[in-house]
């Protein structure tokens, strides 16, 4: 048996069961909430307090853990070996993840973590024999069950080309997601899904779309909380199976914590967004770059509906939504600038230092800040739209030399500034001799000695 | 040592592990088919089914050292109970019936975290052999800050 085939033990929906020992020989027994599997020689247990488990395995790095099937109750048995214990990196990072989101609906973060991953070698897998007796009655398997993923990756891959589809084609936001979520149910199963999207107040995200709920649209989530919070706060994908079974773990360490009169350290518990007794969970934060768009949420009441296929397959459509809302936001951005309001640019003159700030921000200094002055100042006093090169030369206070002196290039120079840091400010020329100011934004103009 | 209190958890039906060690301190864990509280609270005895309790049975009857963790699957509520077994004997006609009641009731439990009665009743608990502990110490184990310490509770009431 490979250790990979062993994976549905290790989805936490069962505890497994651990025995140590210590260097003078006390055994001690424990549950584990999960075993991770790292790869074909080696599984990854979390350690969460530097308990007895912990004191033990320094002394002695032996250890047992029996598993079990979520399904079958198939029982196993591997012997392990502590290799070593990892504090950071993708292993330790993965793990922590899921213990910051228990954290978390619990209200305890930052009292309940991951302390480290611990690593061990598997010396030996075996199966537990007449672990069970045997069923008196052969129980069919429901045919529903398995059936998404009897008919294999091609029915996938032509769902997948549906929804991307529908993506590709949806005229407005409203359409593309509901319906990208009614394409995800009907061609792919996942029946509970929501799209969160940041709200108008910072570090919060609001349901903007939904399927399967009665009530799901509008729903809020802190930045940071729970599974949805937390895939926004560290942008990685989470998957959660068997929640019921870590959350009753969660609730047993925060009654302990209140019991030894540290509630005060507590946060109020969170109810889940979504179903109330789902039992599994994935949220895939929605990227467009560096930005996130978004969070997209998929619960079950299947503790087992999720595996590394549906996180492979669902990221692609995070990923199309992500592009897809994004493009829609910045068509909309440009549509509302260009109808409704324009921007007020902070124009700033410092006399004293011949230098021009737009926004708190340097623009240009010296004589072409002189003439930016000169012709805002004079678009606001009589609403002066054309300059000419004359007039500017024989203003004395520009300081321009009376010969060669170089108006032309001080004019390219300004209006090179002003397309890289303002571009809504313009110095466009007309005819000869001639230049225009050109407005796409209000501003405000202020005179300042600089100190 | 163990309290009425805390013997009324022990027999309630919940679940029972049990680990071991060999003579080169290498740990064997094994899940336990009911406990008893005798003795007053001096001793415990827990049935081990020998389909999945060989290895464990053999520590045992070499060097006696035996952990048992007792938990509630509900709320994780869990005491690690330490000690040393000094018999070890197949479980009477008698005992059967303790062991089967056990059984039932901790198949029950699990439904409420999700696990089917008809898998979990099939759970391997005849025959068995009956482990009598001379307890020697008591742990909280609930998950938590303070898993690992004694148990206080127990120690102050282990007198009356």
């Amino acid at each position: 048996v490979r250790l990979a085939e062993l994976r549905d033990c290790f989805q936490g929906v069962i505890p497994s069961i651990l025995a140590t020992a210590s260097a003078d020989g006390e055994p001690n027994v424990t549950y584990i909430s999960q075993v991770h599997y790292v790869d074909e020689a080696h599984v990854a247990l979390s350690c969460q307090f530097f308990n007895k488990t912990r004191r033990n395995i320094a002394e002695n790095p032996r250890a047992t853990v029996n598993v079990y099937h979520p399904v079958t109750l198939d029982a196993w048995r591997l012997r392990l070996r502590f290799d070593h214990s990892e504090t950071e990196g993708l292993l330790f990072e993965k793990m922590a993840l899921r213990i910051q989101v228990i954290a978390s609906h619990t209200g305890m973060s930052g009292v309940f973590r991951l302390i480290s991953a611990d690593v061990f070698d598997v010396l030996e897998l075996e199966r537990i024999d007449g672990f069970l007796l045997p069923a008196e009655t052969a129980v069919a398997p429901t045919a529903a069950a398995s059936d998404a993923h009897a008919q294999g990756p091609l029915t996938e891959l032509r769902g997948l080309q549906v929804v991307s589809e529908r993506i590709a084609r949806a005229a407005d936001l409203d359409g593309l997601l509901t319906d990208t979520l009614a394409a995800l149910d009907d061609l792919l199963g996942f029946s509970h899904t929501m799209v969160l999207v940041p709200a108008d107040c910072p570090d919060r995200f609001v349901a903007i779309a939904s399927r399967g709920y009665e009530e799901g649209i509008g729903a809020e989530v802190a930045l940071g909380e729970g599974i949805i919070g937390t895939a926004a706060d560290r942008r990685r994908m989470i998957r959660l199976s068997s929640v019921g079974a870590e959350l009753r773990y969660g609730r047993a360490i925060r009654s302990r914590v209140e019991e030894h009169g540290h509630a005060d350290q507590l946060a109020p518990e969170i109810p889940l967004p979504g179903l109330p007794d789902a039992q599994a969970q994935l949220a895939l934060p929605l990227l467009a770059g560096e930005r996130l768009i978004g969070v997209l949420a998929v619960e079950s009441r299947d503790p087992l509906c999720f595996d590394e296929w549906d996180e492979a397959f669902l990221q692609i459509v995070a990923n199309q939504i992500a592009i897809a809302i994004d493009r829609m936001q910045s068509t909309e951005e440009e549509t509302a600038a260009a109808t409704l309001g324009r921007r007020t640019r902070k124009i700033v003159y410092y006399r004293n230092d011949d230098c021009v700030f737009a926004d708190g921000e340097y623009l240009v200094r010296n004589v072409p800040a002189k003439i930016l002055w000169k012709v805002l100042r004079q678009h606001q006093r009589d609403g002066q739209i054309e300059f000419t090169n004359r007039e500017l030369r024989l203003d004395p206070s520009l300081g321009l030399p009376p010969l060669k002196d170089n108006l032309e290039s001080r004019l390219i120079l300004l209006r090179k500034r002003l397309s890289d840091k303002c571009p809504d400010i313009r110095i466009v020329p007309v005819r000869r001799g001639r230049f225009a100011l050109q407005l796409d934004c209000d501003v405000e103009l202020t005179e300042k000695e600089c100190g | 040592v163990i309290s009425a209190e805390l013997k009324a958890f022990l027999e309630s039906g919940i679940s029972v592990l049990i680990g071991t060690r060999d003579r080169d301190a290498v740990p064997e864990c094994a899940r336990a088919v009911g406990a008893r509280v005798d003795a007053g609270g001096d001793e415990l005895t827990v049935f081990l089914p020998e389909a999945t309790s060989a290895a464990c049975l053999e520590h045992l009857r070499a060097n006696g050292r035996i952990a048992v963790c007792v938990s509630r699957p509900a709320d994780h509520r869990s005491i690690q109970i330490k000690g040393r077994a000094h018999s070890i004997r197949r479980a009477s006609a008698e005992e059967r019936a303790f062991v089967e009641r056990y059984v039932a009731a901790l198949a029950r439990t699990l439904t409420f975290v999700g696990l089917p009665e008809r898998l979990t009743l099939r759970i391997a608990h005849w025959p068995c052999q009956a482990v009598s502990v001379r307890v020697e110490s008591l742990y909280l184990q609930t998950p938590g800050p303070e898993a690992g310490t004694p148990l206080p509770a127990a120690r102050a009431e282990a007198g009356s």
